[in-house]
């Protein structure tokens, strides 16, 4: 059976680690990957393309990563968020599980994070479908 | 590290020039260190009886230390910790400014000497600052009277590791008077909370670049959208760090965006702040800290005075 590529969106400010997540993703064979530079932009990009998992980082102007996971699970509780900050203290880690993020990655992302991150969800989603 | 510490002291105070300085951290790299630096550091030996046991060297196929304990000036169990000391980082130095006849043993050792005594430190301090402890160093160089002093201390301290960590391990650093600073590029960013504070990076634009390329990995030559972002995301990844090291001891603090700001003149209040100037090989730029986030005023040349 093929393995299941994931469509991803990344939501980060910073231009610089959206275009570091992307090149990892790619190692990581997912399908599609898209872009969006806040929270605003997040939620309209989540309705759009429907991914599998989006990496949403916290402080960013405008609507932060934290408002935009309340709206985006709101909307599809099933959807996989994982958030991605540099300030992973230990309220933003409660914020974000309490408001049904599936993850939070410490930056610098790296590729094992990431790799293990979509490992586990693959493996899930294989376990999901054998159950079927 | 302690290495560009004293370095750059013997620079300052005029018993190296630049030139002489490079050469000798150049060397030190590749530099053995000999017995005789050691046991004058450890003063065991005065750098008189170093020089006779060179004598004897040249006339006998015995190695220093037989010699030394021959003469009886050192016992066996000084010769054995000179022999684990041999790798100790401030030495390469010494060897290597003495290997290229720039300083005696003894300049050399006065230096040290005073430069211990200029700031103050105890010979516990020494020993960590002379083993590279970057706390240690960064504590011997800032004295404020401010309440907030240790978390000055922490925040640079945690500043340098991760110059060290993610730009250059080539880091000196030096207190300079906070007060108004001219920045081709500026990058900063407010934190909020129960101790908010703002903090800045300033940086000619050849510096910018090259710590925008090191921290991008890949070579920017254009100060950019992602050579901005680049410089931004360093200090929004190192202040993360410190926000969660702080909310570990139970202070929680909240970040804001980063800012950018090209040619921009910074004012920050003098009582409440702090200017490091950080050297590394990249070339030397500004940490600019201020515990009062609301008396800073950034203007901005091509527009309007703005606050930040």
């Amino acid at each position: 059976m093929m393995q299941k590529q994931l469509n991803v969106l990344i939501c980060d400010d910073s231009v610089l680690i959206r275009k570091k997540l992307k090149n990892i993703l790619e190692v990581c064979k997912c399908h599609s990957i898209e872009e969006a530079e806040d929270g605003i932009a997040a939620i309209q990009k989540a309705k759009e393309m429907k991914p599998d998992l989006i990496f949403m980082d916290i402080v960013m102007p405008g609507k932060d990563g934290i408002e935009a996971l309340e709206e985006i699970m709101n909307e599809n509780p099933a959807l996989k968020v994982v958030m991605a900050s540099s300030a992973g203290t230990q309220s933003h880690l409660k914020q974000a599980l309490d408001l049904g993020a599936y993850d939070f990655i410490q930056k610098p992302i790296t590729l094992e994070a990431v790799t293990a991150i979509i490992e586990k969800i693959i493996k899930e989603e294989k376990g999901v479908s054998a159950n079927v | 590290m302690f290495s560009q510490y004293f370095g750059h002291y013997l620079l300052n105070n005029g018993l190296l020039t630049a030139q002489q300085l490079k050469h000798a951290l150049d060397l030190q790299k590749t530099t053995h260190v000999k017995f005789g630096v050691i046991a004058v550091d450890e003063g065991f030996l005065t750098s008189k009886q170093v020089e006779e046991i060179h004598e004897k060297q040249k006339q006998q196929d015995k190695r220093f230390g037989e010699i030394a304990v021959d003469l009886g000036f050192l016992t066996n169990e000084q010769v054995d910790h000179m022999l684990s000391s041999q790798k100790s980082n401030h030495l390469y130095l010494a060897q290597a400014v003495v290997d290229l006849n720039y300083l005696s043993i003894e300049e050399f050792t006065n230096a040290l000497n005073e430069y211990k005594k200029i700031h103050s430190l105890s010979d516990e301090k020494f020993e960590a600052i002379k083993s590279g402890d970057i706390d240690a160093i960064v504590e011997s160089l800032i004295h404020t009277n401010h309440p907030e002093e240790e978390a000055y201390t922490e925040y640079v301290s945690l500043f340098v590791k991760n110059i060290v960590r993610f730009i250059d391990d080539e880091v000196y650093i030096e207190a300079s008077e906070a007060k108004n600073v001219e920045a081709e590029w500026l990058v900063s960013q407010e934190i909020t909370g129960a101790k908010p504070f703002w903090t800045a990076i300033a940086a000619d634009e050849k510096v910018f670049l090259e710590i925008a390329s090191v921290f991008a990995e890949e070579e920017l030559t254009e100060a950019d959208e992602l050579a901005q972002a680049s410089v931004s995301e360093f200090l929004n990844l190192h202040n993360g760090i410190f926000l969660v090291n702080m909310s570990n001891k139970g202070t929680e603090l909240e970040m804001k965006p980063q800012k950018v700001d090209h040619a921009s003149a910074v004012s920050v209040h003098k009582e409440n702040s702090l200017c490091m100037s950080i050297h590394t090989s990249k070339g030397k730029f500004q940490l600019l800290f201020s515990h009062s986030p609301e008396n800073v005023m950034v203007s901005d040349k091509h527009k309007e005075n703005q606050t930040v």
